[in-house]
């Protein structure tokens, strides 16, 4: 009589897990080596990597990136903004401060540990994090220009932005490289005094054959407004993983996401809202545009804890295909155990409205414009919040690049 | 809130003594020992006098189980299950196919009418037109009765035990068992494969509106067994069967498994309508015994304009861990899911469907309504896929969410994988507390609370009610009164 086996199968490593094992292990991270040689990366079989399956995508692991050489000039750039550059993981260049922000560097990753591996990534390579102090309302935007420059590298780098009681300020973070196979993995933590009014907009136009990781966490504090704005139009692979924690009562908080997604590319956002206290709310909108063989993914999770009475948390999805071979991926979650709670979430996805095509085209469009046109509504939603004009403009710019990329496959 | 108040001190007050199903039936039974291992699988299939080629597949599905692990993605704990500690076969002694209801042992009728299943009466409403009812009655592990046997066979219907058809209709059953739900589907699929004792079996042929509703009652009445019960239905071009199933369990302290599994092939522009209505002992104000209901039940579209719809209401069991699905492979197939999961006390509910586009103008609808009282959880788990050739796939989903009182938790998990451009999904989820503002519109019109809060719940679930065939919405509105006692008028 054998009862059905329960053994746990050995993990078989494959080569981008040996090379990370042998990174962690000549950073001293000990521990993060045997945790990943014991649980590989993980697959599909893991639910928050359900979609994502880094076994399978990862492909190959580049070298720890070397101090970098030259960089070029910003892909992204929003005048009147106050720059500092991050190159390979280093600070490279950065101006005095404008008043209100202060400027530091910390040992070790600023994320919190947490049983996920790209986190445990960062915990093992990041040496040393940038810190910036937004002590009261800074008026010019904090722009991180994160780089990753020269041959293909793999970079680690984190982040701490701490936001003082009652301060205003906008943090603009962006990716972008040579056009080589990068790895990058970033962990950015974003802490907010109490009364804070934070607005975080996070760009990914890393070189569409590299992999790009990013986790944020938010903490939130009472009576905290914040809003967010991931745009994804870069890489080959990526994963934005969200956590945001309202740890105050009062607190609003918006998450917003842009997954553009083109020929060959996996890009996923993942959301993960918790609400711990009572009397907060979130409004959590993303929207996918996918061109060719091209998918996006989205999951996004509620958590509402039993005692967070009077929560009111509203999640959308929305989904536009362009061609065959697209696909939209999403997993939009509620856990609730409180019970005097307004939550919901929705999903669609679909091509373009049809009858919309015919109006514009009944009155003389062409097909290409009134597209074009159709999709810039569709993702105005996101950006019309963006009060900044000047950083409105150059986010409408990343969309107006993606719609002008060449295409591929033929369109429906 | 005083009516949510009260509508909670109600749950609360809701006992076992409450469960109007909890009786034994001191019936004599032969049971087979503990256990699960190649003799017990054999020993079922030689009570079951099957042909050798049934006991291969048995044993073939008993050895791949061996291999499996139980899956843990659900949201539902409960301690591990001795799968060797339970008897995988119970038959009530007395009953080697009674040829009438006469014949019947007297304390089995007598259970039925505890049930409710009006048997003699059906006999006496035979000549009616509308009120038909066939049941075929599964107590314990095998078919008691199966009653219009006759008005079924001149439509050219067969609705039989599945031992029976095993013996009779060889060919039918090794073309379709098996053919939508593989034997190496999951753990429970697998169990229920080699181990499988009754169930019924359905074949409409063509062109035939099956000319009644078809019933089953299961319930599991000896202490300790698994009731593992095995349904096929095959809907041949053109035809049409309505199914009901009906689940009761006596009290019992230690947790009972039932690990069933359902098929339904749908060939072209034929539609089944299958529908459940579920209240297995769902444990004591303590969490303390229960049903463990671990459920896989499939429907294949597999022929042009062919339908499935499901329709169920869930409100008993400990546990349950069900999700009837539809794969959508004809073209211009339909799919439909209505549910309502009402959970109160321990329960603990992890159930939903997966609509699956395979065929080119595919569509679904999803209506699920969850209500979670007392300490329970209920989640409803569901994926909607469209395969890359599914052009033209169209869904729309609706879960909505209802908390009585602060102690239990509901969760909303879908999963929506478009791989088609020109597919449209839809989905939307809402999760609330019986509104304030509703409560106070319908207490301005005279009503008083618990009337109100009798009204909002009734409404919350009217869309799913509607689609239970006319007999047994009565029977569903009383369960979920009886479930959620003093919310429900």
């Amino acid at each position: 009589m054998t009862a059905p086996n329960t053994a746990k199968r050995t993990v078989h490593l494959g080569e981008a897990e040996n090379t990370l094992i042998s990174q962690l292990l000549s950073a001293g991270a000990r521990g993060a080596a045997d945790e990943l040689a014991a649980s590989g990366l993980p697959t599909r079989r893991i639910e928050a990597y359900h979609y994502t399956d880094l076994k399978a995508l990862l492909g190959e692991v580049p070298a720890i990136a070397e101090e970098a050489g030259q960089v070029g000039p910003p892909k992204f750039r929003v005048p009147g903004a106050y720059r500092i550059l991050v190159a390979n993981g280093r600070i490279q260049q950065s101006t005095t401060p404008p008043n209100g922000v202060v400027v530091s560097e910390a040992g070790g990753s600023s994320l919190t540990e947490r049983d996920d591996v790209l986190v445990m990534l960062n915990h093992g390579l990041v040496e040393k994090s940038l810190a910036i102090g937004l002590e009261n309302s800074v008026d010019p935007i904090v722009h991180i220009d994160h780089r990753i420059a020269g041959a293909p590298a793999h970079t680690a780098g984190a982040l701490r932005i701490e936001v003082a009681p009652g301060a205003t300020a906008t943090v603009l973070e962006t990716f972008s490289g040579s056009d080589a196979a990068h790895m990058g993995n970033q962990g950015t933590r974003v802490e907010l005094g109490d009364g804070a009014r934070f607005t975080h907009i996070v760009v990914d136009l890393s070189a569409l054959n590299s992999r790009h990781f990013h986790t944020i966490e938010y903490a939130v504090g009472a009576n905290v407004q914040l809003r967010n704005l991931l745009v994804n139009s870069g890489s080959a692979l990526s994963r934005t993983q969200m956590f945001g924690v309202f740890a105050g009562e009062g607190a609003h908080g918006d998450f917003s996401g842009l997954n553009l997604v083109d020929d060959g590319q996996h890009n996923d956002i993942t959301l993960d809202v918790n609400h711990a206290v009572p009397n907060t709310t979130s409004q959590e909108l993303f929207k996918s545009v996918v061109r060719n063989r091209a998918k996006a993914i989205f999951q996004g999770r509620i958590v509402v804890s039993p005692k967070a009475q009077k929560t009111d948390a509203k999640m959308m999805m929305q989904g536009l295909m362009l061609s065959e071979g697209a696909q939209i991926l999403s997993k939009p979650e509620l856990e609730i155990f409180a019970d005097d709670v307004q939550c919901g979430h929705g999903s669609t996805c679909g091509e373009l409205d049809a009858q919309s095509m015919f109006y514009m085209m009944s009155r003389g469009i062409a097909r290409e414009d009134a597209k074009a046109m159709l999709i810039r509504a569709f993702v105005q939603e996101l950006l019309d919040p963006i009060e900044d004009e000047e950083l409105s403009e150059a986010l409408s710019g990343v969309v107006e690049e993606w719609l002008s990329r060449p295409a591929k496959s033929p369109a429906i | 809130m005083p009516a949510i108040k009260e509508t909670v001190e109600h749950v609360e007050e809701l006992e076992v003594e409450k469960y109007k199903y909890g009786f034994k039936s001191d019936i004599e039974s032969e049971v087979a020992p503990k256990g699960l291992n190649e003799d017990i699988v054999r020993y079922i299939s030689a009570k079951k006098d099957e042909p050798k080629w049934m006991l291969d597949w048995r044993l073939e599905a008993f050895r791949r189980w061996q291999t499996m692990t139980e899956p843990t993605w659900a949201r539902v704990h409960y301690p591990k299950i001795d799968f060797q500690d339970l008897h995988y076969y119970a038959a009530p002694k007395s009953m080697s196919a009674p040829k009438s209801l006469d014949e019947v042992d007297p304390e089995l009728l007598e259970t039925y009418k505890k049930l409710g299943i009006p048997l003699k009466e059906q006999e006496i409403l035979a000549g009616v037109e509308g009120a038909r009812v066939a049941v075929d009655a599964v107590f314990d592990s095998v078919s008691v009765v199966t009653t219009f046997k006759e008005e079924l066979a001149k439509a050219g219907v067969i609705f039989c035990p599945i031992s029976e058809a095993i013996r009779d209709h060889p060919e039918l059953v090794k073309k379709y068992l098996a053919s939508v739900v593989p034997v190496s589907d999951n753990f429970y699929a697998t169990m229920n494969s080699a181990v499988f004792t009754d169930g019924s079996f359905v074949y409409v042929p063509e062109g035939v509106r099956c000319p009644m509703e078809l019933s089953t009652y299961f319930r599991i009445n000896e202490p300790n067994t698994g009731q593992f019960e095995r349904t096929l239905i095959i809907a041949e071009k053109g035809s049409y069967v309505s199914y009901l199933e009906g689940c009761t369990a006596p009290m019992r302290d230690e947790n009972q498994l039932h690990a069933a599994v359902v098929e339904l092939i749908a060939h072209d522009d034929a539609e089944i309508k299958y529908s459940t209505v579920q209240n297995w002992y769902p444990g004591d104000k303590n969490g303390k015994g229960g049903i463990y209901n671990f459920v896989t039940k499939r429907g294949d579209c597999r022929g042009k304009n062919s339908k499935i719809s499901w329709t169920q209401v869930e409100t008993g069991s400990a546990i349950t861990w069900k999700y009837p699905s539809c794969i959508l492979r004809g073209d211009g197939s339909r799919g439909e899911f209505y549910s309502i999961a009402v959970s109160n006390g321990y329960q603990q509910v992890d159930s939903g469907t997966k609509m699956i586009h395979l065929g080119k103008d595919t569509s679904s609808l999803i209506i699920a309504k969850g209500i979670a009282a007392g300490k329970s959880d209920n989640t409803y788990r569901g994926l909607v896929s469209a395969h890359a050739k599914a052009s033209g796939a169209r869904n729309f989903t609706q879960c909505d969410s209802l908390l009585i009182g602060d102690a239990c938790g509901a969760h909303t998990v879908p999963y929506i994988e478009s791989r088609n451009a020109t597919a449209v999904f839809e989905h939307e989820a809402t999760t609330s507390k019986i509104s304030d503002d509703q409560l106070f519109y319908c207490q301005q019109r005279g009503l008083s609370d618990e009337e109100a809060v009798a009204l909002i719940v009734n409404g919350f679930v009217r869309e799913v009610l509607q689609n239970l065939p006319m007999e047994f919405m009565v029977e569903s509105q009383k369960l979920i009164a009886i479930s959620l006692e003093g919310s429900v008028g």
